[in-house]
């Protein structure tokens, strides 16, 4: 031991004892096993998915962000990215202001590109939540400890989610895949279904939420759907598909309900969170959050920042409108007036919040039957739903006769009583195949082939299967 | 047959060595009558502190003090060997001599004894068996930036390096031989800074920090002077050793060490100016509004809109302002200071070094990057040499305050008779509403701060002469902070927006990780063999924590930074996550007659990133060398000095993937419903994937010529990755943008890189030196099975590269209507994607190198760097707007269709309403007549440097210098940059610095 080292290694026996002892732990590193080591434990942040479902709070947390979600983000947000605002420029609601370099510029021209930002963000958006409502309902449904209860709640909820989200994209894109499960190697490949294949899919789905939801609305307020939140979007979706009688019996049986559902006559309250004509609301993200549609459409002077109510709307209104002094606002700056939709009156926060976006009200479930009635020649009982919107609006009896008269002015009427409201607008001129009709003079760039938005080109650089694009682009 | 002696070599002293290793304590050495040689060594300045003084073929070594004196023991049989990097290497027979006086002479052939940084071991330059670039202290300081990478620019083969931003502390792309993954963020190389592997993934969140067009570098927490080299590894033989994180090649980083010797103080100082190098053209008020009235003419307007404000009387037609100079025109002032003080004793040296560098922007207003460090080195050696410690921190705290948003692409669109920025009061101008004062951007600000520990801690031991113990520690600790405000003054008042909507976005994260690598290094030298053996492990942990909260609403704007003031605080994301990686490996090096080298290395590597059964993976490599100088026939040779052929293959692999993506979860949203904080799935779910492969092959021949006074480098490679791990991009139908996964495709990078190193003129006072390298590469898909059934069956074509941009083929204006026509490739009558987009463009450079020059005269010393690309890029003038419409554009566009017959490059123009011109401007600018050449030759670097004169101050030694970044571009390209890719962003800037630096 002393002599078997080099002699320059005689000095420093700590030093080699140190060494030793470097080598004693570089070999229990070496055998500390891999397995043991690179195994992980779940993150903190993250829970499994076979757990979220088998909890009524986790279980309604994936439910509601999907709410969420579709208040933040997509068509149906009231940010200036949503279709109030969007779909009102593109048909005749809005008039556009900004220098044209921004998405929504596209709009108002109505010089759509299928790579315009808007269209990916408004479809992806779409189907994200689709995705999410299928997972609820698949994970609901293999859920081995939720009450059947929760478990239908929730499973209708997804139905309505589902079913109103494929709506939307109808409206806009034409043909589009109805999408059924979170499967991604079927949905990567799925192809487009008919417009009258998609509503018969829509009509599926609201039927069977219909019959998994109460009456009562789940929690405090009607921000997440009940049974009437489902018959209200199916007397629409029966109304745009041609449904009249099924169209006026989901509203009459909306309406029906007076214990929860009262009309109002004051304007000014529709729009709020108590408001009793409400049949679906989305709630702002805190307690003292107010709409998003607020502050998309308010500005305080002229010119307008960005958009403003179309000379052709406010035409619109007849002469002792109260809409026209309630729902929208003017703003002068002495020589010129513009106006903007007034709606929503808090674009600040308030404690507490005081308004709520209304996607689902009662007024459409009059117009609606006074539709459907129409439709089915019933005139004077359509006469008797279109003059109750007239009347809160203290405006007189309609003097519309004949059937196609009294649908004329059903269209008028929806015109200023869903100004600015989720594209209501477009949409309704589109099923009436009045778009050319009424566009054309007032945007110089309208085509025929605008019906349709374009799907997005990225979409279509995804799955060929979604080719053909929609004529015109 | 050489094959087979050098494995019965490797055999025969294998096993008797790991005997001995075993029975280490029992038996004894024998060694000769040995008496104490003492000496020094000097050089033509004086003494040489540092120089090792070893026995040949013992391991009895030492080295010299601070005076160039050594002591050592050894018989007079014995030879002494003098070694010193820079020197030649000097060798005495000991014999009868006591003391020795040694002057060892400056080597010429550098080559010889440069030890180059392979990670795990070191290796001479002349014995390498892998491909790796290098770049040392020397090339990096004369260079005025603040992020290294910006220093390597053009000056490596093979290795591409594009700035992403202007804006300080902006980030840079690195591309080592071209593209492998089909992920764009699956690119990044390794980083390893002395020792510690670094993370390249992004800190922060992207709302957060708004101004930057990509992640921020991590190695802007390196001070570049305080590198001493950076190693870029590119073949299987030298990044097979770092396994599954080598496919994008190596970067090491190695920072400065004390040497011993008597304590030096340097100093340096520098200040400096920036400015956008250049800038396009564009209309100015008479030729906009033209444009702009023949566009509502060509609309059927008889009169102007309302909302037209340029041309309709509202804003002043006779009023001109150049907004890029107005915007982006400032002048950025860079500052740079630091002071190190180094020195140490035979046993210990240190070294501690510090600097601040501050840069402002070229935006109006108050924006400035700082950057602080500190790093501190030490090293000790026990008196016998056996036991080595080094240690090296670094503390870097960056601070950066710049604008929520770039300004540049504003200051080209904005109308030139836009008004003015501010009214008579000095408050942001509005124009009545008409005008969206590009200013209201700088009331939002993005601001950052980071601070960040690498620290490393190697200790070996030399059990045996022939054995070394060695474990290296590191541990990095980086902190993040950010946030992006929005207060309600970025918005025109019209909106009636007040402080009860304004934001702020803030998040703060944090990165810690450690790493321990315990090794065994065993070298032998018998007779004509060497051979060396490192036997390793990889123990390493990261975690990863964000926090990114949102706050709405505040009584006061001023207000904004306070969380406690915000009526609304949300948290928008939290991530908490551990990554794990541990590994064998082993490296072989045998030479024979210093002529043949074989270098075998292998891994074997797990993850935490893979789930069950999938963990585990094998990497290897095989390198050879011959150096054939060395054979007889070629020993004498004057001409040849040097000629090495090496080779190698092998395999490395990936797991830049994220953590946790085989998990199925939820995981909180941001946001709230009903007072209740929402669960979205995280991501789809898919737990079987692995590993991913990237074989790499490479032949390069090395030659030096006249005393190596010409050294040329050529390699050949050619990198295969297969079973890419990617984010399969699918359609929104699925809910998601992607999913983790292995693609069964096959993309080879393969390409030549020159490397030629000169040495012109050698004279006492004047020398030039040039070092030009040259690389071409291509990038291309060999095989993608099922690609027309993927996603990517519109977006790759097998045989081409993978950054292809498919287009439309543009067939010119039509000469009736004046609109762009394309081809329609299907022949429905209409252009529309992808059906038409059939035509392809590589946006990948099809060469690029550098060329380096550096004269030396008496005390003068002028470096120039020039970096030349060949590329096509987008044409960013020809892209800004539809002609006509309410935005500017580059001059480019009055050569316009005016009426039938034209032939104008540019299409009528219309105001926005003609939609059949709005849509052929957008199938314009996705066709293939807006990808153009965007060559380039950039004197990227100059440099000047003074010595003063010694006879001024014998203390104190003095140096002035002149350096320029960015100085020339020659260019046919108008957009901004060339080089640049990020559209939209403040290119690149020019940079011209002047610095003093005292040594004493």
């Amino acid at each position: 031991m002393k002599t078997n080292l080099p002699i320059i290694y005689k000095q420093n026996k700590g030093m080699k004892q140190l060494g030793v002892l470097l080598m004693v732990l570089l070999l229990l590193t070496a055998v500390y096993s891999c397995d043991d080591f690179t195994a992980i434990n779940m993150p903190i942040s993250e829970l499994n998915q076979s757990d979220v479902f088998e909890q009524k709070n986790t279980a309604e947390a994936a439910m509601t962000d999907i709410y969420a979600k579709i208040r933040d983000n997509g068509m149906l947000t009231g940010k200036t990215t949503g279709i109030s605002k969007e779909m009102g420029l593109y048909a005749d609601e809005l008039t556009f202001w900004r220098a044209n370099t921004e998405a929504s510029a596209f709009f108002y021209t109505n010089t759509l590109q299928p790579a315009n930002t808007r269209l990916p963000e408004w479809w992806n958006a779409a189907y994200s939540a689709i995705y999410s409502a299928n997972a609820v309902a698949e994970g609901v449904k293999a859920s081995t400890k939720l009450l059947q209860a929760d478990s239908n709640q929730l499973a209708g909820e997804a139905l309505f989610v589902r079913a109103l989200m494929h709506f939307y994209l109808l409206q806009l894109y034409g043909p589009i895949p109805y999408i059924t499960t979170t499967n991604y190697q079927v949905n990567t490949k799925v192809s487009r279904k008919t417009e009258k294949e998609v509503y018969l899919k829509i009509i599926e789905d609201l039927s069977q939420a219909e019959e998994l939801l109460s009456q009562e609305y789940p929690t405090q307020g009607r921000v997440r759907p009940n049974v009437y939140a489902v018959k209200a979007l199916l007397a629409r979706v029966y109304l745009y598909n041609g449904n009249w009688a099924e169209a006026a019996e989901k509203a009459a049986a909306v309406l029906n309900n007076t214990s929860l559902y009262s009309w109002e006559e004051d304007l000014d309250l529709v729009f709020l969170k108590e408001s009793s004509t409400a049949i679906w609301q989305l709630i702002p993200g805190t307690g003292t959050q107010n709409t998003d549609e607020a502050f998309t459409f308010i500005f305080t002077a002229g010119p307008p920042p960005s958009i403003s109510l179309s000379k052709e709307l406010m035409h619109s209104f007849e002469t002792g409108d109260v809409r026209k002094e309630k729902w929208t606002k003017a703003i002068t700056d002495g020589s010129s007036t513009w106006y903007h939709a007034y709606k929503y009156k808090k674009p600040g926060t308030s404690t507490p919040s005081s308004e709520y976006a209304v996607v689902l009200r009662l007024a459409e479930m009059y117009l609606i039957r006074a539709e459907a009635r129409a439709q089915q020649s019933e005139l004077i009982n359509a006469k008797e739903d279109l003059n109750k919107i007239r009347t809160r609006a203290g405006l007189p009896p309609t003097t519309a006769q004949t059937k196609n008269e009294i649908l004329t002015a059903i269209l008028k009427e929806r015109r200023v009583e869903f100004f600015t409201e989720y594209g209501s607008r477009f949409m309704d001129l589109k099923r009436n195949a009045q778009l050319d009709a009424q566009l054309q003079n007032v945007k110089p760039a309208w085509n025929t082939t605008d019906q349709l938005l374009p799907v997005p080109q990225s979409e279509l650089q995804l799955n060929p299967n979604l080719a053909p694009q929609n004529p015109g682009y | 047959m050489n094959k087979y002696l050098l494995f019965r070599g490797w055999a025969s002293y294998v096993l008797p060595s790991l005997l001995y290793f075993l029975v280490l304590f029992c038996v004894p050495n024998s060694f000769a009558q040995s008496v104490p040689v003492s000496g020094t060594v000097y050089d033509a300045q004086g003494a040489l502190p540092g120089v090792n003084v070893s026995v040949k073929n013992t391991t009895t070594a030492t080295f010299t003090d601070g005076n160039g004196a050594f002591q050592i023991t050894a018989t007079p049989e014995d030879t002494l060997v003098f070694s010193s990097v820079g020197y030649v290497t000097f060798t005495t027979k000991v014999g009868l001599q006591k003391t020795l006086k040694i002057i060892m002479q400056p080597d010429e052939t550098t080559l010889e004894e440069v030890l180059v940084n392979a990670g795990y071991y070191k290796v001479k330059d002349k014995e390498r068996t892998g491909s790796i670039a290098k770049i040392t202290a020397k090339d990096i300081e004369n260079q005025p930036v603040t992020n290294v990478l910006g220093t390597m620019q053009g000056r490596m083969a093979g290795v591409n390096i594009t700035q992403t931003t202007g804006v300080p502390g902006g980030g840079f792309e690195i591309q080592i031989r071209g593209l492998n993954s089909l992920r764009k963020d699956g690119n990044r190389p390794l980083y390893i800074i002395d020792g510690v592997p670094y993370s390249s993934e992004p800190t922060g969140f992207g709302v957060t920090s708004t101004i930057m067009p990509s992640y921020t570098s991590p190695l802007n927490n390196i001070n570049p002077s305080d590198v001493e080299s950076i190693e870029v590894l590119k073949d299987a033989d030298a990044t097979a050793i770092y396994g599954s994180r080598g496919a994008n090649g190596v970067v090491l980083v190695t920072t400065k060490k004390g040497k011993k010797g008597k304590t030096q103080f340097k100093a340096h100082f520098s200040l400096g100016a920036a400015k956008v190098g250049k800038f396009m053209k564009m209309m100015n008020t008479s030729q906009y509004l033209a444009m702009r009235k023949e566009a509502f003419a060509n609309d059927g307007y008889t009169e102007f809109p309302a909302d037209a404000y340029d041309v309709n009387g509202t804003w002043d037609p006779s009023r001109y302002t150049n907004w890029q100079k107005e915007l982006l025109g400032g002048t950025a002032q860079t500052t740079n200071a630091g002071v190190s003080v180094s020195g140490g004793s035979d046993n210990t040296q240190f070294l501690i070094s510090s600097n601040h560098s501050k840069e402002t922007t070229v935006f109006p207003g108050d924006f400035a990057y700082v950057k602080n460090n500190l790093r501190v080195s030490l090293n000790n050696q026990s008196k016998d040499q056996r036991f080595r410690l080094s240690f090296t921190a670094g503390y870097t705290a960056q601070n950066n305050n710049q604008p929520s948003t770039d300004l540049s692409t504003e200051a080209w669109k904005i109308a030139p008779n836009a008004p003015a920025l501010y009214d008579s009061q000095g408050n942001l101008n509005w124009e009545n509403n008409t005008f969206e004062n590009p200013l209201r951007n700088l009331n939002g600000k993005s601001i950052s701060a980071t601070q960040d520990l690498v620290a490393n801690t190697t200790i070996s031991y030399q059990l045996l002469p022939q054995l070394e113990l060695k474990s290296n520690l590191g541990y990095t600790d980086l902190k993040h902070s950010e946030s992006s405000t929005f207060p309600s003054t970025i918005y025109n008042p019209a909106y009636g927006v007040g402080s009860d909507q304004s934001s702020i976005f803030f998040s703060t994260s944090a990165r810690q990780s450690w790493i321990v690598e315990p090794q065994i290094n065993w070298q032998i030298a018998n007779g004509d063999f060497k051979t060396a053996l490192l036997l390793g492990s990889t123990f390493q942990q990261q975690k990863n924590h964000l926090n990114a909260t949102a706050g709405y609403g505040y009584t006061n704007d001023s207000m904004i930074y306070n969380p406690a003031a915000a009526n609304d605080l949300s948290i928008m994301g939290f991530e908490e996550s551990v990554y794990k990686y541990q590994s064998y490996f082993t490296r072989l090096n045998v030479s024979h007659k210093e002529r043949y080298i074989l270098n075998l290395t292998a891994r074997r590597d797990g993850s935490s990133r893979f789930g069950d059964g999938k963990r585990f993976a094998w990497f290897g490599a095989v390198g050879a060398a011959w150096i054939f100088s060395q054979e007889k026939l070629l020993d004498e040779s004057k001409i040849l000095s040097f000629g090495k052929l090496r080779g190698s293959y092998g395999t490395t692999g990936n797991d830049q993937i994220g953590n946790y993506q085989f998990l199925n979860t939820y995981t909180p949203a941001n946001a709230f419903y009903q007072g209740i904080i929402g669960l979205q799935p995280t991501r789809l779910y898919n737990a079987s994937f692995g590993w991913e492969t990237n074989k790499k092959l490479e032949v390069a021949l090395e030659t030096g010529f006249l005393k190596d006074r010409i050294f040329l480098t050529s390699a050949w490679y050619r990198n295969r990755s297969s079973d890419q791990l990617v984010g399969i991009p699918l359609p929104g139908t699925t809910g998601f943008p992607s999913v983790q996964s292995n693609l069964p495709a096959t993309v080879e990078n393969r390409g030549i890189e020159l490397t030629l190193h000169t040495r012109n003129i050698e004279t006492a006072r004047f020398t030039w030196n040039t070092t030009v390298n040259f690389s071409k590469a291509k990038n291309e898909l060999r095989s993608f099975p099922n690609l027309e059934n993927s996603t990517y069956s519109n977006q790759y074509v097998i045989g081409q590269p993978l950054n292809i941009v498919k287009v439309y083929h543009y067939t010119g204006i039509d000469p009736a209507t004046g609109i762009y026509t394309f081809e329609d490739v299907n022949g429905d009558g209409t252009i529309t994607a992808p059906e038409d987009q059939t035509y392809t463009k590589d946006l990948n450079p099809s060469f690029f190198g550098g060329i380096s020059n550096q004269l030396k005269y008496k005390n003068w010393q002028l470096d120039l760097h020039f970096q030349f690309v060949k590329q096509q890029n987008y044409d960013t003038p020809k892209m800004l707007a539809t002609p006509g419409t309410f935005s500017n554009l580059e001059v480019g566009a009055m050569q316009q269709w005016q009426q039938e017959g034209d032939r104008g490059s540019t299409q009528a123009y219309t105001s926005g309403v003609n939609g059949a011109a709005v849509n052929a401007f957008y199938n314009y600018i996705a066709s293939d007549a807006v990808i153009t050449d965007a060559s380039f030759i950039r004197l990227k670097n100059v440099a000047l440097g003074y010595d003063f004169p010694e006879k001024w101050s014998k203390q104190v030694k003095c140096r002035a210098t002149i350096e320029a970044q960015n100085l020339l571009t020659f260019t046919s390209f108008k957009g901004p940059d060339p080089e640049f890719q990020s559209v939209g962003y403040l290119p690149p800037l020019r940079v011209i610095t002047a610095g003093l630096q005292f040594n004493f």
